[in-house]
């Protein structure tokens, strides 16, 4: 299997000493320039064998029943869910043995661009052997496409998504959908690729003949898409009425309704696309108003509801023109916008050969591109730091972005602690009543009584309390409005928006008391991390505590207000848990104050001669759901080793031997009891955190289950020890002020809404999606990222702005509920240059390598590095070919993506996607929770590390913030080649930093490190690293630029990267 | 036992403080009262009678209404009365100290959300069997709580103006200390409705 990746690289090396000719014989692992052997160098491919797939899970997770049909149900995210399936176990042996299976593993080299969907039954997709012909990629972007066919035939509910989905696509894909294949998505290209496998299909969706966007492919150019698109607009669209409407109409329930909500869902409105028919409702309106929008084409009353269609634009135009307000020139000023954005940035049109532009990297921080918008709107616009699309042109159509071969998806930072957040009160919240969007910047106003959705394109009318401006106090006035002049805003919501009393905040805390827990002395610094921040929690006059702790029994603490000091209960039966009294263990804290402060001081010596050696943390987490579930809260769990007592107890499955081999990597849970209790827990709105302090293999692939969907977080201090690691002790006393000061909402929801035409497929983070898109935070923090991947339904023709909406509802720690909105407005582009000019390089790396976390799980390690190194290639190929017009030799890359090669190896070298013997199991783990949890700011700097000069700072260019000056150092390229003896270098590399520091620091050095340390969530460890160091390996497994044992340097990858492309 | 607490402005029916059912179960089970309870917030008016017993199931939802504020209880059928009223009561005398006078001006739903604790505490003195000894002037103080106006929950909201259309007759009913025949007198009209 591994044969063609030999001679291949072994080729792409003697091309690259042929071309540069300076081989280097020096041999070291560590230089920048190619090196003679070219079998060192092919080992970096072929040390990820594709014998992976030959390992079993153990029988234990066989458990579909439970896994698949109680909570697989609508968990778009969890690839991991796949996994604990049958077919996955049974799927695998054949495939090992499968002769079909050397296509699956066109390493980098000997790429295959066909094999992703030349045999289906043979792609390494778990999810193919339950739903065989339903996820067959899409052959051209099986890059982009993979998580979506693979969780999405998991996980949507059939029944109840079907229609949902369906509402806003067109015909084919609504019939589609109802057969029973919820991967709408690939609808067109199944026909054609995979017909045999699924027989009815082809019926299916006949009928609805004009198939709009032609198979991926071979897509035509994307003019000739128009015509064909008229037509299949034409095809009346499906009633889809009866369940979604229901479900619509008691969504849209207001002030005043006897409607009772029973779920999240309804109050947060129901998705986008459950209540298509309430245009219907209101005909009158629609017709008059509606379609006749004047800043947009004609073509545009094709995208409305059947009632509409045909009615001729010109008869319905509106009277009083739009022009009176500021709000409706969004549209009619956009191709105005894109020309004179194009001229603005004429660095951004440049086309960049790589290989002789080698230095692309900028010595200031990368900024993130600018929508190419009229300024007017661009000033409205999000902050690309709370959320932001990988590509900021939205490609027209499918194919389009097809062509394009990058993906579409959207990075969020919805809860980022803020210095300035607009916060509404109002007995009403103006929203959309057809699609439930809030109303925002890029809205338009018809006339003073009536708004158009950006989303949707209903007309409101806008209530009468909207009419005033509490700002200006002018009536009259309602694009003045605070929420149409923000993008990022926060409402107070009405009682509708509860569907109980806002929860108290409720702390709870599970130490791991074992004698491997005394050891490393973590107890002292977490009990006296607490005492020094007790008055610090975020909370009121109803806060909470309360505290377990646990061994081979679990303990109770019982803190009734009265008491002379805390009252310690031993609960012995694990087998069986129960709680021994169901009050006063979790206390207010203001009330029971002393007492709590009391057990903080003598808990770490009341387990200081423990011979204990056991660790029953499943039953602990079980009786403090249990404590928990009636409020729900916070949970913080520490455990410092693997549990071996009662339910949830694991076993070590970590071999050294075989770290370097990628084969038998653990990368999905061996049982599935964390997964289900925190399901439970988020039922309960109860979100665990887990603090893992342990030296020794704890599988956290199985323990982070009980974060990931409670929407929790991970922290990890691997071989913590109160006297052995200081640097860890500090790290864990800084973070825990963090973590237990930081601003927390409770009883959350997430919905992120997006323009009709547009579809949102997967998401990543820590939550779990209930009720197909809207997702289940128990808790959310400021500190957590999300990510989502998005498709192009219909093709998006008839609008030049698309819109992105995030909705968050939370309860604050002083019991307010409140709804934090941020919108975000794109253009719509119909060529493939401006696509590629609007990429935003860091928000795709971002995306790619949340993709690359599901695609280690679901397939492997080396399958997830492949597909990384396709997407740069295939992005490129299809910018060569299908936007240069003359085929000059080496890499050509448009500027926007000068750096996404970089950034890619640099994710490949990355702890959750290297190879090699560095990375133990728990760290890669580790590194994969964040980046599928980190927001991308952070993602970024773990990912390719900024380093910086620090000998030699001076105050040229410096920031001045609060009287103090911080230097700001140029950042270097991560290459050896910029060190030297005689030099200090800092490197910022996210949670880690790692320094080497060969003299004397100076206050400016201080000053810039405290202010890198200032803006993080998360305490950087600084690591002074002399030459002769051991540490001196980490910091130059960061130089991503330089070879190392197993990959490639930058100008190795180059090459390669250029020999698939000019293929 | 008393299960659901919740304190409202009876002018919108605005939440302003409540209790979290302590068990998991418990809450699940009551999420149908606690709909019913605020819904009986939004009939509530000023011609309300500001006492009253509301029967639901084998429930019982027992509230008063003072300087504007609707205090509301949810106890099982059989749960004392005058305990519930007592509790009621003690609630209104706190509540009335605490926020009374901020009451109008608030805006946003359970503003006083704070008062929960107190709510808590007191519930456990009414509840707690011992600690109920304590509260001795409960038998004298309120015994005419038997003779307050008794309805059911379902009638009062299925039929909205039900509290104020047939206000006059509560009213009357109320102010002679309504008999027991006029409370037999609503429950035909209530199986009708229920039929």
């Amino acid at each position: 299997m591994s044969q063609p990746g030999i001679p291949a690289s072994g080729g792409a090396l003697t091309g690259l000493q042929a071309q540069n000719g300076a081989a280097s014989a020096s041999g070291s692992s560590y230089t920048n320039g190619p090196i003679q052997n070219a079998l060192l160098s092919a080992q970096g491919y072929n040390s990820q064998l594709p014998g992976s797939y030959s390992h079993l899970i153990p029988a234990k997770t066989l458990n579909p029943v439970s896994g698949q049909s109680n909570y697989g149900g609508s968990q778009t995210v969890s690839p991991l869910s796949n996994y604990q399936g049958p077919g996955q176990t049974l799927h695998r042996p054949p495939v090992a043995s499968n002769p079909v299976t050397p296509s699956l593993h066109s390493g980098p080299v000997p790429r295959m661009p066909q094999h992703a969907s030349q045999n289906p039954a043979a792609t390494p997709m778990p999810s193919g052997s339950f739903h065989p012909g339903a996820n067959v990629p899409p052959p051209l972007n099986w890059q982009y496409n993979y998580p979506s066919t693979g969780s999405q035939t998991n996980h949507y509910p059939r029944v109840s998504t079907g229609p949902t989905m369906s509402g806003n696509t067109n015909l084919t894909s609504h019939q589609y959908v109802s057969s029973g294949d919820p991967s709408h998505q690939n609808n067109f290209i199944k026909s054609g690729s995979a017909p045999p496998l699924n027989p009815p299909l082809p019926t299916a969706f006949q009928p609805g003949v004009p198939l709009g966007p032609p198979p991926t492919g071979g897509p035509p150019p994307v003019r000739a898409l128009s015509p064909q698109k008229s037509s299949q607009r034409d095809v009346p669209q499906p009633s889809f009425n009866s369940p979604i409407n229901q479900e619509g109409i008691t969504s849209s329930t207001n002030n005043g309704s006897m409607v009772v909500h029973n779920s999240y869902d309804e109050i947060e409105g129901g998705g986008f696309l459950a209540t298509p028919q309430l245009t219907n409702k209101n005909p009158t309106v629609s017709r008059s108003v509606g379609y006749s929008y004047p800043s947009l084409p004609p073509g545009y009353q094709n995208t409305q509801p059947p009632s509409t269609t045909g009615m001729p634009p010109s008869s319905l135009s509106y009277p009083s023109g739009p022009q009176a307000f500021t709000q409706n020139s969004l549209g009619a000023n956009h191709l105005t916008a894109s020309m004179s954005g194009l001229s603005l940035h004429p660095d951004g049109l440049r086309v960049i050969n790589l290989l002789h532009e080698r230095n692309m990297l900028p010595s200031t921080p990368l900024q993130p591109p600018v929508p190419n918008l009229h300024e007017d709107i661009q000033r409205l616009n999000c902050n690309p730091e709370l959320f932001r699309c990988t590509l900021t042109s939205i490609p027209q159509t499918q194919a389009l972005l097809n062509k394009a071969k990058l993906p579409l998806g959207l990075l969020l930072h919805p809860f980022k602690d803020l210095m300035q957040l607009p916060v509404v009160t109002s007995s009403t919240i103006v929203r959309c009543r057809s699609c439930r969007t809030y109303i925002n910047p890029f809205v338009s106003f018809l006339d003073q009584r009536r708004w158009k959705c950006n989303l949707c394109y209903q007309v409101n009318d806008v209530p009468e309390e909207f009419m005033y401006n509490p700002l200006t106090r002018v009536y009259g006035e309602p694009h003045r409005r605070p929420e149409v002049q923000n993008a990022t805003i926060e409402f107070m919501a009405p009682s509708e928006y509860m569907l109980r009393p806002p929860q108290p905040p409720v702390y709870l805390f599970v130490f791991d008391v074992s004698h491997n827990a005394i050891e490393t002395g973590y107890l002292n610094s977490v009990c006296q991390s607490l005492l020094d921040n007790l008055d610090l929690l975020p909370g009121n006059t109803r806060t909470k505590i309360g505290f377990i702790t646990f061994d081979s029994t679990i303990h109770f603490y019982s803190l009734q207000e009265g008491l002379s000091q805390p009252q310690m209960l031993i609960v012995s039966d694990i087998e069986d848990i129960f709680i021994p009294m169901p009050e006063n263990l979790l206390v207010n804290l203001n009330e029971s104050k002393e007492l709590v402060q009391d057990l903080l001081k003598t808990l770490p010596q009341m387990f200081a001669k423990t011979l204990e050696t056991q660790s029953a943390l499943g039953p602990a987490l079980q009786s403090a759901f249990k404590l928990m579930s009636p409020t729900g809260g916070r949970m913080s769990v520490f455990q410092t080793q693997l549990p071996t007592l009662g339910v949830g107890a694991l076993k070590p499955r970590e071999e050294p031997n075989q770290r370097s081999s990628a084969k038998e990597i653990h990368l999905t849970p061996s049982t599935d009891f964390y997964k289900k209790l925190a399901l439970d827990c988020s039922g309960q709105q109860v979100a665990v955190d887990l603090f893992l302090l342990s030296g020794q293999y704890s599988d956290l692939a199985s323990l982070g289950c009980i974060s990931r969907y409670s929407a929790g977080s991970v922290y990890y201090y691997p071989s913590y020890h109160h006297q052995h690691n200081p640097v860890q002790v500090q790290k864990l006393q800084k973070e825990l002020h963090r973590y237990l000061t930081r601003k927390i909402g409770f009883e959350a929801v997430m919905r992120i809404r997006c323009t009709k035409g547009l579809s949102i497929h997967t998401f990543h983070g820590n939550f779990f999606v209930r009720s197909t898109d809207l997702l289940s935070l128990p808790n959310v923090n400021p500190d957590a990222g999300y990510a989502v991947q998005m498709s192009v339904e219909e093709s998006l023709t008839d609008t030049q702005l698309v819109s992105f909406q995030s909705a968050l509802l939370y309860t604050s720690s002083k019991g307010e509920r409140r709804i934090r909105v941020h919108t975000l407005c794109l253009p719509v582009v119909s060529t493939l240059n401006e696509v590629f000019l609007g990429a935003d390089v860091q928000a795709i790396s971002g995306l790619l390598a949340n993709m690359a976390v599901d695609r280690s799980v679901t397939a492997s390690l080396s399958d997830a590095r492949d597909a990384l190194v396709n997407a740069v290639i295939d992005s490129l190929s299809a910018y060569r070919s299908s936007v240069l017009s003359n085929h000059q030799p080496g890499l050509m890359v448009p500027f926007s993506l000068r750096l996404f090669p970089l950034f890619v190896l640099a994710l490949l070298k990355q702890k959750s996607f290297q190879t090699g013997t560095n990375a133990r199991l728990d760290e890669r783990i580790f590194a994969m929770c964040q980046v599928k949890n980190q927001p991308l700011v952070y993602l970024m700097l773990t990912t390719h590390p900024n380093l910086y000069r620090v000998d030699n700072l001076s105050d040229e260019g410096a920031l001045n913030i609060n009287d103090r000056t911080i230097p700001q150092p140029p950042i270097l390229q991560l290459s050896m080649e910029k060190l030297s003896r005689d030099g200090a270098f800092l490197m910022d590399a996210g949670s880690t930093d790692l320094p080497e520091l060969d003299t004397p620091e100076s206050a400016r050095t201080i000053a810039f490190i405290s202010w890198l340390r200032e803006q993080r969530p998360f305490f950087p460890i600084l690591y002074i690293i002399r030459d002769e160091n051991p540490m001196k390996a980490v910091f130059l497994q960061n130089m991503v630029e330089d070879r190392t044992e197993s990959a490639f340097s930058y100008y190795e990858f180059l090459l390669h990267i250029q020999q698939q492309v000019n293929k | 036992m008393l299960l659901l607490t919740m304190i409202a402005r009876v002018a919108d029916g605005l939440p302003l403080a409540a209790s979290i059912q302590e068990d998991e179960q418990a809450f699940r089970d009551l999420q149908k009262y606690q709909s019913q309870a605020k819904q009986l917030f939004r009939k509530l008016n000023e011609q309300s009678p500001t006492r009253c017993t509301l029967e639901a199931d084998t429930m019982s939802f027992h509230y008063i209404i003072e300087h504007g504020v609707c205090y509301l209880v949810l106890s099982e059928a059989n749960f004392p009365k005058k305990l519930a009223f007592a509790f009621l009561e003690d609630l209104h005398s706190e509540f009335d100290e605490q926020y009374g006078k901020k009451v109008p001006t608030v805006s946003r739903p359970y503003c006083f959300i704070e008062f929960e604790t107190y709510i808590q505490k007191t519930k456990k003195l009414y509840t707690d069997s011992r600690a109920r000894r304590n509260l001795g002037s409960i038998n004298t103080e309120l015994q005419d709580v038997q003779r307050l106006m008794v309805a059911n929950i379902e009638e009062v909201l299925q039929r909205g103006e039900a509290l104020s259309d047939r206000n006059c007759l509560y009213e009357e009913a109320f102010a002679a200390l309504a008999s027991v025949a006029q409370v037999i007198a609503c429950r035909p009209m209530h199986q009708e409705v229920a039929g």
